[in-house]
Order: C-alpha cells, then structure tokens, then sequence
C-alpha cells in the first residue's frame, strides 16, 4: 500500500483545525496503513487509529497536545520534532515515538503499549498509568530526564530514563517523583535528589532478570530514537538504578515511620539523655513494662491468712471469753473431755449460767443463725455441769483474799485456784452463790445443777471459804495486810427505795426473793403490785404467784425494760404490765397513782434495783457516785486506786452473771499476770464481720431441731478459726496456696485439737492476688491486704 | 428453709441497678480465672457464692423438703467506694468474653452520693456533655472547584507549621534589623501542641513516653511538634537534653519545680520552645491546679520540692500578682529576661468574656509571644465535678471575638491566640482544630485527646473512668504507683504520638488543599467556614448553611 500524506494547513494556508484535521486522517486510515502527516499543531494525533495490517504514522511539523492519544495496538506514531503535552494520553497498545522533547504529562493515564522519547520529557510523566494483566506493562522510554512530579500514581508503568543529554544532569527523576506511586518500576541512570516518596518507592539496583530485559530491550528503543550508537554507552550496569514499588504490606511493617522506635530509644534517646532522665530524681527506678495481672511484688495486694486473729462473734461477746468456737471444734475432732477441760478453765458455772440463766450473749451474733439457727449453748452449759473439776495446780503459797462469794468472787477464786494461788473467800451469808443462790428462782435454776456445781466449787483445791464473815474497816485492813491482793466483790445487797408516803408498807425485791427462796416463805397477799418492771421485777413476780397471788400488776414509769425468759415466765403467768405509772403513795388498799387511781394490793414490793452496801471499804479505795450510791472505780484490770485492792462484779457497775464471771477471770488474770512478773493484756481481738464469712458454703439444716452437743458441733461455721477444709487450696486458680505442716507443741491437752499444726500458705510467684481465696474461705481467715 | 436475711437499708444504701455501671457476667463462660477480680481498679468486683432453694413441690408424692444448689460467680459491690467505673479492665483481661461494665441506662443513684463526708465529688477527665460539639459541626464549605489551581494532599507540598511568639509587623522589623534592635523570638512549630499535663498529672512512663514520640516526630519525622511541660516541673536530665527545644516550659500559681528549671539554666544545651504562664484552665477556670495525696510519689515530692503523699492544690491565682498590667510586667518580663529574650512567653488564660482584657493588654506588651486560651472542654487530672461541668466558657465564641478585636486593631497577624478546649473530644481533632484556626487561632493545644489517642486513656464523657485524681488509673497513664503505670511501654506511647501526628498532618492538608490553600495555615480564614446552625454562624460570623 501507498504512503498517504495528510497536510495540516489547506491550499489557503491556513491551518486546519483538529476536528476537521482528525476527519481528514481517519479517512486516509481507511484506505491505507501508511500515513505521513504534515502537522500544524494539531491535537489528539491518532487518536483510536487502527488498521487490520497495522497502521504506521509519521508525523513532520510542529505536533499539538495528546499525541497518540487512546493509541489502538498495532499502530505506531513517530513524531519526527518535539510534542507537546501528554503524549501517549490513554494509549492503550500503539507504540509512539518522539524524537526530539516531550513536554508535560507523557503517558498520562496509559495502559499498554510503548512510549519511546529521543529527548527529555517534562512534569508529571507516566502519571496514573494503569496495568491490564491480560496484556503487557506500559513503557515510557526516555533518553534525558524527567521534570518534576515524575510516575505519580504510576499503576503499571515501566520507566526507562536514560540521563542522556538530560535538561537536569544534577537529577534526571526531577522533584518528588513516585508519589501515590502502586505498581510498576523505574530504571535511571544518573543522579537524583532524594526527593522520591519513600512511603511509595524504594531505590535498589536491578537484578539479574531486570539487567536481562533493560539490555534486550536497550537496542530496540535506541534504534527507535536512532541513537544506536549509545548501546554500549547505556549498557553498564553499575550506572543504573531502580525504584520499586512499595506494597501496602511491606508499607505496613515499616511501622510509624521510617525508623523504627526501638532503634530510636535506642541511638538518639537514651543517647542524648545520657541514659534514663530520671536516674537523678530516682536512682533505680524499674520503669519496665509489665502484664496488668502480675504476681510476686508486682501485685498491687496480697492474700494474708489470718487464722484466729481476730474473734468469733461467740468468744467475742461473751464477756468471760469462753471460745465456744473452740469446743465445738474440739467435739467434731471427738476430744469431748478436753472439749470439757477447756470449758471448765473459764468458768466454775457452765451449767448455772451458760446454762440457765445467762440471755447468751455469746449466741446474739451467732454467724449460724444466717444459714438456720444459732448454736444451743444452753445444751452445752449443762452437759458440763457434771464435769469434775480440772486438776489445779500445787499451791504457790500465794494468797489473795476475796470479800463476797457471788459470781464475780468464785470464778475470781476458781482462775487464782487454778494457777496455785490461794484463793480465801470471805462471804457474808451463810452460802456462796450471791444473789444466784439468794435471789433468782429454782424455776429459772435448777437447783440440782446448782448444787453440783457449788460441790465442785467448794471441794476444789486452793479454795478456801469462810462463812458468816460481815467485814468492817479495820478487818478489812488487817485482812489486806495479811493477804498479797483483796478482791471485792460484795455486790449489791441494799435495796434502793423512794421516799413516797407509806414506803414502809413497801417490800424491797431483794428481801422478798432472799424470803422467797428461804426454807420458810411468809405469807403474801392475794393482790401484789410490784414497782418496777424489769427483769428482777418479773422474777418477783413468779414468786408472788408461787408463794399464792393471784394478781400480779407490775408498773413502771416508763416503758417496761424487762426482756427474754424472765419476761416471757411472768407474763405466761398472768402478770399484767402498766406504764406509765406515777407512784403517789402506798396505802393499806394498795397502790395509789398520782392519777388519783389506786391499784389495789395487799403486798406492793418495790424492784428498782440494789446498790452497793460498802461500809467495810477504806477511803484510799476511791468510788464514783452514781444515782445516789456509791460503786467503786477500777480500770480495765478491775484494780482500784489502792494498788493492792481491786474490785468486780456489780460492785463497779450493775450487770448480768456473766459479767461478774467474766469481770472475776480478768481481775484473776491480773493477778496472775502481777505473779508472774508478766504484763498483763486485756483481750483486745477484733469481732470478725459476718462479711468476712462466706456462709453460703453451709445448707440449711431443715432437722435443725435435733439438739445434741455432736450436732452443734456439726453446725458451727468456725468463724475466724480455720477449719482445715481446703476450699482455698481448691479454688486458687494459679494453684498458688497450699497446706503445710507445722511443728506444734501442744500434743496433748486440749490445745492439741485446736488445729495449730498446720497454715495455708500463697506462693508469692504464682499468686494474683484475685482475692478467690477471701471471698471463698467459709471461716473469713483469708483476707486481702495492700502491697 | 431460707435463712431470714436482716438487711440495714440506709439513706446511702444502693442496689447494683443503682450504680452507673452494671457488672454483667456470664457464669456460663466464666472459667474462674481470677484475673478480672484482680485487675479491677476499684476491687468492685469478688467472686460470689450464692445459694438456691430448691423446694420439692411434686403435689403427688408424699416427700417434702429442700434441696440447695450452690453456685459462684463474679458479682459487684455496690458501696460507692467500690462501685464500678466501667473502665472495663475486666472485659480486657478476661479470657472468655465472660465479663462487662455496661452503663446503666436508668438514671443511678450514685449521682445523689457522690458527695461522701461532706466532700463534693471530684474527679479527672473533661465536662461530661456528649454528642456533637460545635466545632464537630462546623464544615469546610469553600471548595476549589475548577476556579483555583486545584491541590493534592498527597501530592503537593504543604507548609502547615504556624508561628508562636510575637510578629513585628514589617515596617517595625525592618527598623530594629537596621538598627539592631530587639526582634521578639518565634518558633515555627506544628498547629497541634501537646498540651500542658504535668509530670505528676501524668504518670512518668506516660511524659516521657510523650516526649519520647514529639522527639521522633521532630527528629525522624521532621513534623515539629512542641509538648507543654504543666506545672509539674521538668526532669534535671530533659532539662540539660538537646530535647528541651521541643518543650513549653509552664509556670503556674505552684511554682513546682521552678528551682530545678531556674538550676539548669547554665546547663541547657538549647532554649525551650516557649514559656506558657498559666492564669487558668479551661476545664476549671477560677480554680488552681490539684495534685491528691494519692499520686504525690517520692518522685514527685521530690520533683516538686514538695513533702511525699500531701494534697498539692495551686491557689487559683499567683499570690502576689493583682491586675492584668502587674502580671504581665513583672512575669512576662521577668521570664523573658530570665532566657536572654530568646525564647517566647506567653500567658495561658480560662476562656471567659474577660478574654478580651488580656488579649488587648498582651498586644500593648512588647514582650508577650502570645495568648492561649483554654476552653470548657479542656480535660484535667482533678477538680470538682462541679468546675468541671458548670465552671467556664466554650472555647469557639471566645477565639473568635479575639481574634476578631485583633483584627479591628490590625494586630491579627502580630500576636497570635492559641486555643484549647475540647479539641478531639469526638476523635475528630484535625477538624476542630482546623475549625478553630480558621476562626482565628494560630493553633491548639490537645490534651485528653493524645492521652486517648496515645496511651488508650478510658476516660469518656458517660464519665467512664475518670478516676485520673486518685492515682488508679487503670492504663497506668495518670498513676504514679509502678505497679500501674508499668503497665504502659513508654516505647508504645511514642509509636502512637507518632502515628497521630503522621495522621495529623495528612488532614490537615486534605483540608487545605480543597481550599485552594497550600503555603501557609488558613488562620482566621472564615470564608471556607459553614454551620447549620443560624445562631451560631451569627455568633461566629460564619456562613449559615444548610
């Protein structure tokens, strides 16, 4: 076929502009495969131009924008001058060549097909080029250099740029080349500045396989540009450079910047601050990262495992102490005598008071009572009264006299009997006991109990009693100079009165109960008005209508302070209580109200309370008056201004037995202690919260009536005594505690069963301090502490 | 039977659905770990034993009773002291996904008790006001469409530092050069400021690792971050480091640890970026600086010359300074003096409607660098919730009216306003910040956002957290108790400050570049501003649109 020339001006000379011109050259490809075109500046030069045997176009003259433009493959443009803006725009397959510059925006957009470029080429070359993989790589072939803004968002393109001749010789990629750049490579020879995108492109030096195609393909492009001459020239390969393209994954692993921080601590931080910038302000400090669940003394807390540090709510308000805790202990481990042992150590009258007559304060704040019921002390008070007494030690020749022989004298003795001190009691009536023996109903006592326990009482070594004794102020002293200590527990044996017109007629509950309980009772009449409506009161009361009333009033001036058992006997007995109630005066017709109201009676018996009878006390044993009497002052070890004298029992301050027991065994305890040369220590345990316990362990007993003392035993939560069950060990999720044997010297007795030898222990290196052992330990031995 | 539980009820007495936070756990998936209970900050969690009856109720058969079931799992305390924060450690370290602070939807009770001995409840973090700040709405309106040489973030070059200290406008400059007179030190710095967040405040792997990354960013980076120092003072060894230059030195009304700054003078390799004299905080304005008992370490004792394990409370106002013209002459002056007039002062103010007083009295004092103004947002490590929620002036309005006397004075380009304030609150801190340059400031300062954004601080505004001022602070970002604050990788903090600002810098040019606008930050350009809210465009002088 023929070659066909297309001329960019018309016969006028005038240029032909690119729409008409672009007419005239699709028509001349219809008819022949060789063009030669006379440009005049004209745009989009071959724009989808194809022929079936290939196209060939050659263009002479001046060449406008977007040469080659959506070039088709099988067509090649040669453009024999310059070209101007983005040649090789959307080519898809035509191979152009430009022999002399390119300006801007050389294969803008291109997805196949080759670009050759004799000379430089202008900003932003091979930019957002794309890469088909059914078909070849784009290529741009340069023989200069690149202006600036060179392959941005290259996608696929190859660049060959030869630094021929270059407009730049200092840089032949121009300013920030490869920006946005995702695929393709750049082959250079010559020098750049640095500028390129390095979160795009990486500079490396081809490898076997790129040399291989750069060289085979060398000769093509220089006989294109016929500049074959080169070919040796532009083939050595320490010369040339690449850029490759960085992957979004390698770009991933680059990390927050270019270096990675470890190396910066590293080579500049620690560096320019001479090492660790507070090494001044805190020599050593360990600033190394650790886990947020630490062990050993990186924990914040620690488990601590405090076995009988603090007091079961029994031993706590009891206030002899007695550890109830511990006997029942005692019985499950099946040491029933020590269990007994244990008992009798702390008190001469289990069976009377614990027994009988105490309200149990020890079983008011029973932990047992939050799953079922507390425990039945009461069963356990009495199965002790047949005990018999614990062997006391040998005298010490040590004596201490006691002036009383109530509750608060006897366990005062029976503590100083036991640890070998002579314990002489001098009592004004004719028995021991007090008011116990004097005053409180065999109906609220069993008097076969009582007098078991007295036998023990009064056979027990060290012990010695004197009957009948109504001391004054010179016995006493001569009994304090002939004694190492004098214990006064008197009690209180003068009934208070009130001044009201006919108070003669009146009968103090005292003298009354005392008559009551006496082998001879006197008459009372049918009507019986008692003045005061405590317990006492209805004490009286039970023994009006034993002794024959058959209407009892008690009244008071305020509401009635009587509780519990008493209470509950005497109105079961038809007692009526009448507040408020204004005693004007007692006439032979019985009681008459300010109210003008009179209650009848033929017996009106006053119950407002006994105070101290003290005539015998010397003025260096100093009292405190309260409520018109005298009581005297002592401080927590019961002992009295005098130094020698000490005091217990209601004669400090009114309370119930168990508070004269409790007050005897300290005031003993002292003693001991002052014997001993030892300092004495007041029982100063904590009461464990019922928080600390973890109840929910225990089910409810719905047979919780079965009474016996192997049940109650059974029942007990062993509050803050360990009970040796494991749960800590068996819930610890690092495996951290464990049980350990101890050496312990109590092998017999009834220490042995105390569970001393053995502790849980928390190893410090698996521990987490999750607090599972705390909140799991049914006895609230485990706890948390801060680290 | 089932025991008869007596339960005290008090006024102060709470259920778990009381609390803000409910602890939900799932015994199902839950394998006993331990691991949730021992990482509670609180100890608001323990594990529970719980007992069922289970009653033999079958009418046709003659045996009767109960039988019990026993069960565990984790439960929560519901004693204010205890009560969750929802910082949900647990959720972190539990295995299984057994357990979740979820907030109570139901308004809760600790509200009314948080107020225990008397002591009004105080607390970090920021005013707790959710949803949409103003300058979340703001948009950037004024786009580059065809009619100006269109620009690419990714592909162009931005100039986005902005200048702190003051500019003499160029007659007056060309005057002193001539004459050698004294030409007020600037910095170019980057616009986003890490805020001032004591040594103290912070937990010291939490500062260090903060300047550990502004340093990176500096260095390899080349963004040029600067970090406020606080009131903390500043470590001897940072102090005589080449890194001091990236640090704004503060002194506020407790003076802590000004004697080891004024002791390293003559070791100082460099200046410090600028000093920032601190009058008030946006987050409790009228109020001083509070460090508690609880997080006065030896360390900081010691930093501070200070007693260990005291309350350090700064009065509201330095002691002996009376009236805006006496603060500004004897302090600005006298720390101006103090580094040979090289190094930019400025004061640190509450946002107010007393703004403007300072502002005008800064532009007459030659050696003012500038004036930052603290917005209601601002986060803080301690003060009355009070303060907090109700104390201050949103930071906006407050930029803008400054900016805008500037202006009718001539002197906008001369001292430049920086604001603070809430900048990030919704994580979107290039747009506030830009929303706020564009009203007029030169550039912000961001505190709870970096400490969010950083270090993963909990702390949000459904008051999640917010337990900065007693020293538990779960990520160990503001405890200093090493047991807490090892927790945080300084190393990792870095990284992040790092990726932040690497992020930063990215939006803000794909800001700009719609605008047209590439060489230099667009202050006060409120043209390209736009809200759809009408009153706030007055307010603002900005367009309404919608």
């Amino acid at each position: 076929m023929s070659t066909t020339v297309v001329k960019g001006l018309d016969e006028k000379g005038h240029r032909i502009n690119s729409m008409d011109f672009e007419l005239l050259v699709r028509e001349a490809a219809q008819t022949t495969n060789q063009i030669r075109l006379e440009t005049y500046g004209q745009h989009n030069i071959g724009i989808r131009l194809s022929h079936e045997d290939g196209l060939t176009i050659d263009t002479q003259g001046p060449s406008g924008q977007r040469l080659g433009c959506m070039g088709m493959p099988g067509t090649s443009i040669t453009c024999h001058g310059a070209a101007s803006d983005d040649v090789g725009y959307l080519n898809i397959g035509a191979e152009i060549t430009v022999l002399g510059d390119a300006t801007n925006g050389v294969c803008n957009a291109m997805a196949n097909g080759k670009v050759f470029v004799g000379g430089s080429i202008g900003a932003r070359g091979l930019t957002m080029t794309k890469w088909n993989p059914d078909y070849d790589k784009p290529e741009l072939w340069v023989l200069g250099s690149c202006g600036d803004s060179f392959a941005e968002f290259n996608c696929g393109g190859i660049a060959v740029v030869c630094g021929v001749e270059a407009k730049n010789p200092n840089n032949v990629l121009g300013y920030r080349p490869c920006v946005g750049m995702v695929g393709g490579i750049i082959y250079f020879r010559g020098p750049i500045d640095d500028s390129y995108s390095k979160t795009n492109a990486k500079l490396s030096q081809p490898d076997d396989e790129q040399w291989q195609w750069l060289t085979g393909q060398m000769s093509e492009f220089l006989t294109k540009i016929g500049r074959s001459e080169l070919l040796e020239h532009l083939t050595i390969r320490e010369e040339w450079q690449t850029l490759n393209t960085i992957t979004p994954q390698e770009r991933a692993l680059m990390f927050s910047g270019p270096m990675p921080m470890a190396q910066f601590r590293n080579q500049h931080w620690n560096k320019d601050l001479g090492g660790d910038p507070l090494r001044d302000l805190s020599p050593g400090l360990d600033r190394s990262p650790i886990e947020a669940v630490p062990t050993g003394d990186l924990r914040r807390k620690v488990p601590y495992w405090a076995n009988r540090e603090s007091a079961a709510p029994c031993t706590y308000y009891c206030p002899v102490h007695i550890p109830t805790v511990d006997r029942l202990r005692l019985i499950r481990e099946g040491q029933i005598d020590e269990a007994y042992e244990m008992l009798l150590n702390y008190t001469p009258l289990p069976g009377s008071v614990c027994g009988a007559i105490c309200p149990n304060l020890c079983m008011q704040n029973c932990s047992r009572s939050g799953v079922d019921e507390s425990i039945d002390i009461q069963l356990l008070g009495r199965s002790v009264a047949h005990v018999p007494s614990p062997v006391m030690a040998e005298s010490s020749g040590r004596k201490v006299a006691i002036i009383g022989g109530g509750p608060a004298g006897m366990n005062t003795a029976w503590q100083l009997a036991h640890a070998g001190i002579e314990a002489h009691i001098f009592e004004k009536d004719q028995q021991i006991g007090g008011k116990l023996a004097q005053v409180i109903p065999w109906e609220r006592l069993s008097q076969a109990i009582w007098d078991q326990e007295i036998k023990r009482f009064t056979e027990t070594k060290n012990i010695h009693i004197n009957l009948g004794v109504d001391l004054d102020q010179a016995q006493f002293k001569e009994i304090e100079a002939e004694f190492d200590y004098v214990v006064v527990a008197v009690g209180t044996h003068q009934p208070r009165k009130i001044p009201f017109p006919g108070h003669e007629k009146v009968i103090a509950a005292l003298d009354f109960l005392k008559n009551a309980k006496s082998d001879q009772p006197k008459q009372i009449g049918k009507e019986v008005v008692i003045i005061g409506a405590g317990n006492v009161g209805c004490d009286v009361a039970c023994e009006a209508y034993r002794l024959g009333a058959e209407n009892v009033t008690l009244v008071d001036i305020q509401k009635p302070l009587a509780f519990g058992n008493e209470k509950e006997a005497a109105e079961a007995l038809g007692a009526q209580f009448r507040w408020p109630v204004m005693t004007k005066e007692v006439t032979d017709e019985g009681l008459v109200m300010d109210t003008g109201e009179v209650i009848p009676a033929q017996t009106v018996i006053i119950s407002i309370g006994d105070v101290p009878a003290l005539k015998f006390l010397p003025e260096d044993v100093e009292t405190l008056t309260v409520g018109g009497a005298a009581w005297i002052k002592t401080d927590a070890g019961h002992l009295t201004s005098n130094s020698k004298v000490l005091a217990v029992g209601d004669v400090e301050k009114p309370g119930l037995a168990t508070h004269a027991l409790g007050a005897g065994k300290t005031a003993a305890d002292y003693i001991i202690a002052q014997f001993k040369g030892q300092d004495w220590k007041p029982f100063t345990k904590e009461v464990i919260t019922q928080q600390a316990l973890t109840i929910t362990h225990y089910v409810p007993d719905d047979h919780a009536d079965i009474h016996t003392e192997e049940a109650q035993a059974k029942s007990c939560l062993s509050c803050a005594a360990c009970r040796d069950c494991h749960l800590c060990e068996t819930i610890c999720p690092t495996g951290a505690i464990s049980r350990r044997e101890l050496e312990y010297s109590h092998q017999s007795g009834y220490e042995s069963g105390l569970g001393g030898g053995y502790e849980y222990v928390s190893d410090d290196k698996k521990c987490i301090a999750c607090g599972f052992c705390a909140d799991t330990c049914p006895c609230g031995i485990w706890m948390i502490r801060p680290l | 039977m089932v025991s008869a539980r007596s339960i005290p009820v008090a006024p102060g007495s709470l259920s778990y659905t009381d609390l803000p936070w409910i602890v939900q756990h799932r015994e199902d998936r839950c394998t006993l770990c331990g691991q949730c209970t021992a990482v509670c900050p609180k100890e608001a969690i323990y594990l529970a034993y719980r007992r069922q009856r289970m009653p033999k109720l079958d009418v046709l058969k003659k045996s009767r009773g109960n039988e019990y079931r026993t069960f565990v799992g984790i439960r929560q305390k519901t004693s204010m002291a205890n009560a969750c924060i929802g910082c949900s450690m647990c959720s972190m370290v539990c295995p299984n996904e057994a357990i979740m602070p979820v907030p109570n939807t139901n308004e809760h009770r600790t509200l009314f008790f948080n107020n225990q001995k008397g002591e009004p409840n105080k607390r970090g973090g920021r005013r707790n006001v959710t949803g949409p700040t103003l300058l979340d709405q703001i948009m950037f309106d004024r786009i580059s469409m065809l009619t100006d040489p269109a620009l690419d973030a990714g592909r162009h070059e931005f100039n986005v530092t902005t200048t702190l200290g003051r500019i003499l406008d160029p007659a007056e400059y060309l005057k002193r050069q001539r004459e050698g007179g004294w030409i007020p030190p600037t910095r170019e710095i980057f616009p986003f400021i890490i805020g001032s967040m004591s040594f103290g405040a912070l937990s010291p792997n939490m500062w260090l690792g903060l300047l550990q990354g502004v340093a990176y960013c500096n260095e390899v980076l080349g963004i040029p971050v600067v970090i406020g120092t606080g009131e903390g003072g500043c470590p001897p060894w940072v102090l005589k480091s080449p890194y001091l230059k990236y640090i704004i030195l503060q002194i506020a009304s407790g003076y802590f640890g000004w004697d080891e700054i004024i002791r390293a003078i003559p070791d100082m390799k460099c200046n410090p970026a600028a000093i920032e004299i601190k009058y008030g905080q946006g987050a409790k304005p009228g109020d001083g600086g509070l460090l508690m008992w609880y997080k006065v370490s030896k360390l900081i004792a010691r930093l501070r010359g200070v007693p260990e394990g005291v309350d350090l409370p700064s009065p509201p106002v330095h002691q002996t300074l009376y009236s805006i013209e006496e603060s500004v002459m004897k302090m600005i002056q006298t720390l101006s003096t103090a580094f040979d007039h090289k190094v930019p002062i400025y004061p640190k103010i509450s946002a107010s409607t007393s703004a403007k007083s300072v502002l005008n009295n800064l532009v007459r004092n030659p050696y003012a660098g500038g004036l930052l103004i603290d917005g209601i947002d601002g986060g803080t490590g301690a003060a009355y919730n009070v303060s907090m929620d109700a104390t201050g002036h949103p930071i906006a309005s407050c930029v803008r009216e400054c900016y805008l006397d500037l202006i009718a004075q001539g002197k906008q380009n001369e001292l430049p306003i920086f604001a603070a304030g809430g900048v990030g609150k919704n994580g979107n801190v290039a747009q506030n910040g830009m929303a706020l340059v564009m009203l007029g400031a030169s550039g912000v300062h961001i505190g709870k956002y970096i400490m969010q954004a950083a270090a993963g601080c909990l702390g949000n505004e459904k008051n999640r957290c917010n337990v900065c001022n007693v020293g538990i602070c779960p990520k160990g970002i503001t405890s200093q108790n090493p047991k807490l604050y090892r927790r945080l990788n300084p190393d990792l903090v870095a990284e992040r400050v790092a990726e932040i600002y690497m992020s930063i810098n990215t939006e803000i040019k794909k800001i700009m570049a719609p605008l047209g606008r590439s060489q230099s930050l667009p202050i006060g350009m409120s043209d390209a501003l736009g809200i759809a809210d009408k009153a706030a465009a007055d307010r603002l002088h900005i367009k309404y649109v919608c």
